[in-house]
């Protein structure tokens, strides 16, 4: 497939399902992607009051405006930075991941000791295979198939498709709530009224928090979420059919989509979980990620701006027009639904590289998937771990190359040092932030 | 389990083969990564042991019949392929799940196993020419 086409179809298939996340998140209040959460709070009350047009009409609207100012920013934004990061060397790509994984730590699921365990799991199974440098074989039990390391796609495969697979078994009895809906309601004068000021901060904040490495669009929607209740002048209606709270966090994670594409392409390191399945289209298909893929392949990089944007332009019609239809896939029947995901899982695992150990690595992530989901952990920060774990391990090694031996002299380059304080920010940042809350919530209490 | 892993994968490790010092350089030897790895996983793993000590611990109620059901499917589907072909194990399980996640009518959980393979099968050998491991129907399919 064309490398533009294959990526074009990733990116419409990430802001699409953005947005189409809301739509059973709103109906059925259940959220169709993580990042749809924090529309179930206003999005199904607004619902169940026989409002549920008009919180999908808000709902495609914010979403429409945030992708749209995100792939803005995106096309102005990304080569600029491109021309910064090709003043970095081992020693600053280094820091700059290490940064990217300290991320993991404020990522909403999970916790974040978690979050940087399964991160540092993920990094280590880059490590199966031969040593990119000296080609000694690490964990491969003589297998040669390992030889080049783990295919990223199998293991995406199975951690994300087949795992939530066993997930869903676990759900098959449960019974939804399910809202009738006539057809989608374009907002009213009123509404605009209501809701600008709120989706144009969280454009802001989700393209902001997209552009941060490793987080993505559902951080980005529960931060808008939570503004557009700060700087209501109706807090109390949150959580009862506020307006605001369905644009606020869909307008939000929509601007995440063309934020989390910054550092994709032009540091090679994921925006998001999402960003990540990214990445490895576009090495796939043989565009390096980085600040070169400016500079050598700008077409192919302005051709994907450019899809994104009519991606976004086509949801707000299909989303208008079609959402009613979308929502009927919840009532496939799950007997019928998951074996179809299981076949094409199984087959698009093998048909990449036509090896049946890509199937094989693809089951045994589907169950390991499964058992990290099970004891409370998130599945993103591995996937996020394995892409940059060759990346970390080769700038380390190329940096004490650099430096004869001395790793104190990493942390003495200043883009180097400012990264590396950015990471121990960032493992902090929960700590820091839960703190300062007991300290609000003790002095509200005296 | 944790530190049970760290330590197996550190032992592994160790065991790893020296690179020539002229490859290695001031750097460091392909064993040393991933024991630093292990190593920090074991201290965040003593921190949310710390964080959660004292805690009452969650009460974890035993998966439904369908996920073992569903799981150990995963592994007849390694058996059938290795054994059998893939295109049959696809067919057998598929069918079995339909029925596991309560499909009652057999004919329908045959036409979505058989008829979402074959469709999946053509549409990977005669457009994305995409060829199959050899099995009792791939044998016979591509002679």
């Amino acid at each position: 497939m064309d490398p533009v086409a294959a990526i074009t179809v990733l990116t419409t298939i990430y802001v699409s399902a953005t947005f189409a996340g809301s739509i059973t998140a709103i109906l059925i209040n259940t959220p169709g992607t993580a990042a749809a959460a924090a529309t179930c709070l206003d999005g199904f009350p607004l619902a169940q009051r026989g409002e549920a047009g008009r919180a999908l009409g808000i709902a495609v609207v914010a979403s429409t405006i945030g992708g749209i100012f995100s792939v803005i920013v995106l096309a102005i934004g990304a080569p600029l930075l491109a021309r910064v990061a090709y003043e970095f060397r081992p020693p600053e790509y280094f820091a700059l991941t290490v940064f990217g994984l300290s991320m993991l730590a404020s990522i909403s699921e999970g916790g974040s000791v978690k979050n940087l365990m399964g991160g540092l799991f993920g990094v280590w199974l880059a490590t199966i295979g031969a040593d990119a440098t000296t080609g000694v074989e690490r964990f491969m039990f003589g297998n040669y198939e390992l030889y080049q390391g783990l295919n990223f796609i199998p293991v995406l495969v199975g951690m994300f498709a087949l795992s939530e697979l066993l997930v869903q078994s676990t759900r098959l009895n449960q019974i939804m709530e399910q809202i009738s809906m006539k057809a989608v309601k374009l907002p009213s004068m009123a509404d605009y009224k209501k809701i600008w000021k709120t989706v144009l901060r969280s454009c802001g904040i989700g393209t902001f928090i997209g552009i941060l490495p490793a987080e993505g669009a559902t951080v980005a929607s529960m931060i808008g979420y939570s503004e557009a209740k700060r700087w209501s002048k109706t807090p109390e209606e949150f959580g009862k059919g506020a307006v605001e709270g369905v644009a606020g966090a869909e307008a939000a994670n929509n601007a995440a989509t063309g934020g989390a594409m910054v550092p994709t392409m032009v540091l090679g390191i994921p925006g998001s979980g999402t960003t990540a399945v990214i990445l490895v289209g576009l090495l796939v298909h043989g565009l390096r990620p980085g600040p070169h893929l400016f500079t050598e392949q700008i077409d192919k990089v302005y051709s994907i701006f450019g899809a994104m944007l009519v991606a976004n332009i086509m949801f707000f019609a299909l989303g208008l027009f079609a959402a009613k239809l979308f929502a009927r896939v919840t009532l496939v029947p799950s007997g019928i639904l998951w074996p179809i995901v299981f076949a094409f899982s199984v087959l698009g695992a093998y048909s990449l590289a036509q090896s049946m150990i890509d199937v094989y690595i693809a089951l045994a992530f589907g169950v390991i998937g499964y058992l990290f989901r099970r004891f409370g952990f998130a599945i993103a920060p591995v996937a996020i771990g394995l892409i940059l774990g060759e990346m970390v391990e080769t700038n380390l090694q190329n940096s004490l190359k650099m430096f004869d031996g001395q790793w104190w002299q990493i942390p003495l380059q200043p883009l180097a040092a400012f990264f590396l304080i950015l990471a121990v920010l960032g493992i902090s940042q929960p700590y820091i932030f839960s703190a300062l809350k007991r300290r609000k919530d003790k002095k509200q209490g005296s | 389990m944790v530190f049970v892993f760290c330590g197996v994968v550190s032992g592994i490790s160790l065991t790893l083969e020296e690179a020539l010092p002229i490859m290695v350089g001031d750097s460091m030897q392909p064993r040393v990564f991933p024991i630093f790895l292990m190593a920090l996983i074991a201290v965040l793993n003593v921190a949310l042991i710390v964080q959660i000590l004292g805690r009452p611990l969650p009460r974890r109620l035993w998966e439904p019949r369908q996920t073992w059901v569903s799981a150990l499917l995963l592994g007849v589907f390694y058996l059938l392929t290795e054994n059998v072909d893939i295109i049959l194990a696809l067919i057998a399980v598929m069918f079995t799940l339909c029925l596991v996640w309560g499909e009652r009518r057999l004919w329908v959980a045959a036409l979505v196993a058989v008829g979402t393979t074959v469709a999946i099968f053509f549409s990977f050998d005669l457009l994305l020419e995409v060829r199959f491991p050899r099995g009792l129907f791939t044998d016979w399919y591509y002679g």
